[in-house]
């Protein structure tokens, strides 16, 4: 596999209240090409495959939609100005992450 | 290898290795068990990080001495991001650098190892896996050689710490080996050919002295000191399934080793022991 070099921006879900049995985990990171990678998945090993990913401008406005692919990434065109990364695991497993903490 | 004892250091640092120890353990005659490191500071990565490893052969819990290795036959790392994923397999011989290594009492040929942050990159398992040339044990004129495996992981997410590598032999984790409270206990089954050893004979130590890579040297301070030398090599036996449970009852990594599993096997027409070695991290309950 070749990799580029990048920064890792990473987040757990710790905020919200109720027993998770499999924590969601998520991180992403800049692939110096303009691109940004997310990578997911779930404490206990399970896949995030088909998990929906938004990807949100400063004002909260969604600036694209997808899901993370049967690998568990999502990859997409690194957006102007500050964003946010928001990984939808479901029943409130929802984790956020700044644009500004991907770093290339 | 069954209780090697630091006297049995070939050449001048014999006399030396045996008066530390003497002194050490006010008269008393420690015995010490061999065990290949890969070692690594930390097992659990809250994010993805470049990894400085070491190799070196050493005793971990007393660290008489340091015994030169020669070039690994074999150093590469395993990843998988997740249960489902597909394993990936990274060569790592490229990383190696020779280094002098220095112990309490002596100094040997070992290895260090830089692999940039792209190896480490993702998310997941990355079980580390060194196999060492054999090593020429003087005293009882016969070969040693110790597969070893380090798990670290990645942000949480688990990949196949519990799967067979498909070693020659080589020691299963039933729990995670990078994943343990301190006062828990760690399972694993040791395999040779795939297959579970019962009752194989199992040695288990503490890294009572750090390793500090960049001074290419052991912590000369011990973090613990044993009350008589049976609880310097803990020695004890898998069950009729091959496998075996250890207390953690200290922070820090501790070694298993699994001794002579092979069937006879030969090298410069001397027997060859072919052990397999797990490390294990335990960290405290700590806010």
């Amino acid at each position: 596999m070749i990799w580029r070099d990048s920064v890792f921006a990473f987040a757990l879900l710790g905020m919200y209240s109720g027993a998770f049995a499999h924590t969601p985990i998520c991180d992403c990171y800049d692939n110096g090409d303009d691109t940004i990678t997310c990578e997911g998945g779930f404490s206990d090993g399970a896949s995030a495959a088909g998990i929906a990913m938004r990807v949100f401008d400063s004002s909260g406005r969604i600036l694209l939609e997808g899901e993370m692919s049967d690998r568990s990434d999502f990859t997409f065109d690194k957006p102007d100005g500050n964003f946010r990364v928001e990984f939808e695991g479901g029943d409130g497993h929802l984790i956020q992450i700044d644009g500004r903490d991907i770093e290339e | 290898m069954k209780n090697r004892a630091p006297w049995h250091a070939p050449g001048p640092n014999r006399r030396i290795a045996v008066l530390a120890a003497l002194l050490w353990l006010g008269g008393a005659a420690p015995a010490a068990a061999h065990f290949q490191l890969l070692y690594t500071p930390e097992a659990a990565l809250p994010q993805s990080q470049a990894l400085p490893l070491a190799l070196v052969f050493s005793h971990p819990f007393n660290n008489g001495y340091t015994m030169s290795m020669g070039e690994p036959e074999a150093f590469y790392v395993v990843s998988q991001r997740g249960a489902e994923a597909v394993r990936e397999t990274t060569d790592l011989m490229e990383y190696l650098e020779p280094v002098m290594w220095s112990g309490v009492d002596t100094s040997a040929e070992a290895f260090v190892a830089n692999p940039p942050r792209r190896v480490t990159r993702s998310l997941g398992d990355y079980t580390f896996v060194l196999t060492p040339a054999p090593y020429y044990e003087e005293q009882e004129d016969k070969y040693i050689q110790q597969i070893t495996k380090t798990v670290v992981n990645v942000g949480g997410l688990p990949g196949a710490w519990d799967e067979p590598l498909g070693l020659p032999v080589e020691i299963v984790p039933l729990d995670k080996p990078y994943a343990n409270w301190v006062g828990g206990v760690f399972r694993a089954v040791v395999l040779a050919g795939g297959e579970p050893v019962p009752h194989a004979e199992i040695e288990i130590e503490y890294l009572n002295h750090e390793p500090q890579i960049d001074q290419r040297r052991f912590d000369p301070e011990a973090r613990v000191t044993p009350p008589q030398s049976s609880f310097i090599t803990l020695s004890i036996r898998a069950n009729a399934l091959g496998e075996v449970t250890i207390g953690l009852p200290k922070a820090g990594w501790w070694g298993i080793c699994a001794l002579d599993l092979d069937d006879g096997l030969m090298h410069n027409d001397r027997d060859l022991s072919l052990d397999a070695v797990l490390w294990v991290k335990a960290a405290d309950m700590t806010r």
